[in-house]
């Protein structure tokens, strides 16, 4: 750990979905703790909200502990606490926001919602030096390509039904792959030669994978072969997003891409959207693996910016959001300088 | 027309497109060349190329024959992946609406609106309508252009994505008022098309605009 930070300090508790984490940010954006824990189903079986809020409850102290130590009993005492406050599974968030009233109450420190797809951006915008971007956020929750424009971030293109998260996870699932889903059909993906036909679904800059996911697992079905299954999903998805991206891009016309969310940890895309990018001369700023999926440090990251801009709550009015646009809220700290 | 040996100089790159600019005969055209892309596969990507450049050169001479204002069809070629046609002289929507007055903002969406329900009373859609695909001869009547994502539909689905794609490209690349806009829009789109239809595509295309992930339950 740095003991070098800046005040004000900000702990940060994501608890959307399948993690729970915890971490410390200081004002400069550095990350100085980043704890997490994540609630694993058996394979064949998604999240159960109910038993993921159980994991969560059951781990919270523990990795709230572990984010705030120091060394021995020394502990670092935020100066406010953001909790993400939605897009997610409701028993999940709960959990998450009452563990931050509890802190923030007991602290007499202000509390701060944070929209859980912002966050993933601010910290991917931090980790990985962009400015402006084309954002392309993928994960389980969202599937966008955004600007920002005039306060909000704007959706250029998304998914018409389900996310790529979904898709890789809804196959591995089916498959009787492990989790996590994604990484799951990676590695198959590595194994896989031959290109199967599946639907390839544009409209526009929209893009639509429900007949995808159908349609994968009609393939296995019939006998095909996992590997070729999830090598032909991950060629067909993210050509159709890399596409529609290459299309957003030059409409556009920002000069840099930025990749977040959990999908971002995926070589193969990183690779497709890394070539969009350069194929029109602008940069490319994915999300360093380490914070691509959900954790603690998005939620403290964004949190930052949220204070600053003053969205503080008191604790009678620290709601959940299961449901939350993410073109909804203001943003006005994007652009970075 | 074997388009690889006529003489030609690149003029743009757009996303999936490098256009040149040529001439046949006293014509001067337009050779749209659909490019190898290297992010995707080799077999899906002459795929894609191919589906993209027969649906181009048909949708552009079916809309043509209808009577919408779009480029003239001059070749195919399925080797090369390159449709020909003819050259508009004048800006593309993009370049030139910040720069209008409001009013003259308006004229051009409520002529566009026409040349859209023309093109859909004919049973076709554009399916990637935005002010990139969009030529503003003399600078001020537009032209459509980029037919590579139409398809024959006449699914109120299908109409209101044109809609609502345009109306994005005005929300996130342009000052214009974009509601203005689209009202013009829908006026022409209803002179042409009809009232009952317009009104179905209109109805739809507010869906299509909610239909992302996470809208409140209201």
């Amino acid at each position: 750990m740095n003991p070098e930070f800046d005040r004000p300090l900000c702990l940060g508790i994501e608890s959307t979905a399948h993690t729970f984490g915890a971490s410390v940010v200081d004002s400069k954006g550095q990350v100085i703790t980043n704890v997490n824990s994540s609630y694993r189903p058996p394979s064949g079986v998604g999240i159960h909200p109910r038993k993921a809020a159980e994991h969560h409850g059951e781990h919270a102290f523990q990795v709230v502990r572990e984010a705030l130590a120091t060394s021995g009993e020394v502990y670092l005492a935020p100066d406010f606490i953001a909790y993400s406050a939605g897009p997610g599974l409701g028993p999940c968030l709960r959990v998450g926001a009452t563990v931050a009233r509890a802190i923030s109450s007991y602290l007499g420190r202000p509390l701060v919602p944070v929209h859980h797809g912002i966050a993933h951006l601010d910290l991917a915008i931090t980790a990985s030096e962009a400015h402006d971007p084309l954002a392309v956020l993928v994960s389980g929750g969202h599937t966008a390509i955004m600007v920002h424009s005039d306060k909000k971030w704007i959706f250029y293109g998304e998914t018409e039904d389900i996310t790529l998260g979904n898709l890789l996870d809804m196959f591995a699932r089916e498959a009787n792959l492990p989790s996590p889903g994604g990484l799951s059909v990676e590695q198959e993906a590595k194994h896989g030669r031959s290109l199967l036909p599946l639907p390839y679904t544009v409209k526009g800059n929209d893009v639509a994978f429900s007949g995808l996911l159908t349609a994968a697992v009609r393939l296995m079905k019939k006998g095909e072969q996992i590997s070729d299954i999830c090598f032909s999903i991950q060629e067909v998805a993210f050509a159709i997003l890399a596409e529609a991206v290459e299309r957003s891009l030059v409409q556009t016309r920002r000069r840099e891409v930025l990749l977040a969310g959990g999908v971002a940890a995926n070589q193969r895309l990183r690779e497709m959207i890394g070539q969009v990018a350069q194929n029109h001369d602008a940069s490319f700023h994915p999300v360093p693996a380490n914070y691509s999926g959900d954790c603690g440090a998005q939620i403290a990251s964004s949190g930052q910016y949220a204070y600053r801009s003053g969205s503080s709550v008191p604790i009678s009015q620290s709601w959940v959001t299961p449901r939350w646009r993410l073109d909804e809220v203001e943003v006005p700290w994007i652009p970075r300088p | 027309m074997d388009s690889s040996t006529i003489g030609k100089s690149l003029i743009h790159r757009g996303a999936e497109a490098d256009l040149y600019a040529s001439k046949y005969a006293e014509w001067k055209i337009v050779i749209k060349e659909r490019v190898k892309k290297n992010y995707r596969d080799s077999g899906l990507d002459r795929q894609i190329r191919k589906e993209r450049t027969v649906r181009e050169a048909s949708a552009l001479h079916e809309a043509r024959k209808a009577g919408v204002r779009t480029p003239s069809l001059f070749a195919l070629d399925l080797e090369s992946f390159t449709v020909s046609m003819s050259l508009l002289e004048g800006p593309v929507a993009r370049e030139r609406l910040d720069g209008a007055t409001s009013s003259m903002v308006r004229a051009i969406f409520y002529e566009l609106g026409a040349q859209i329900g023309r093109l859909h009373g004919k049973g076709l859609v554009h399916g990637d309508l935005t002010t990139s695909n969009i030529i503003l001869v003399r600078n001020e009547i537009p032209f459509l252009i980029d037919f590579g994502m139409s398809s024959h539909s006449e699914e109120p689905e299908d109409r209101g994505v044109d809609l609502h794609l345009l109306q994005r490209s005005l929300l996130t690349s342009h000052t214009v008022d974009d509601k203005a806009c689209v009202k013009a829009a829908f006026q022409g789109y209803r002179k042409t098309l009809g009232d009952n239809e317009a009104n179905e595509t209109l109805r739809k295309q507010v869906q299509i605009s909610r239909r992302g992930r996470y809208f409140a339950i209201r």
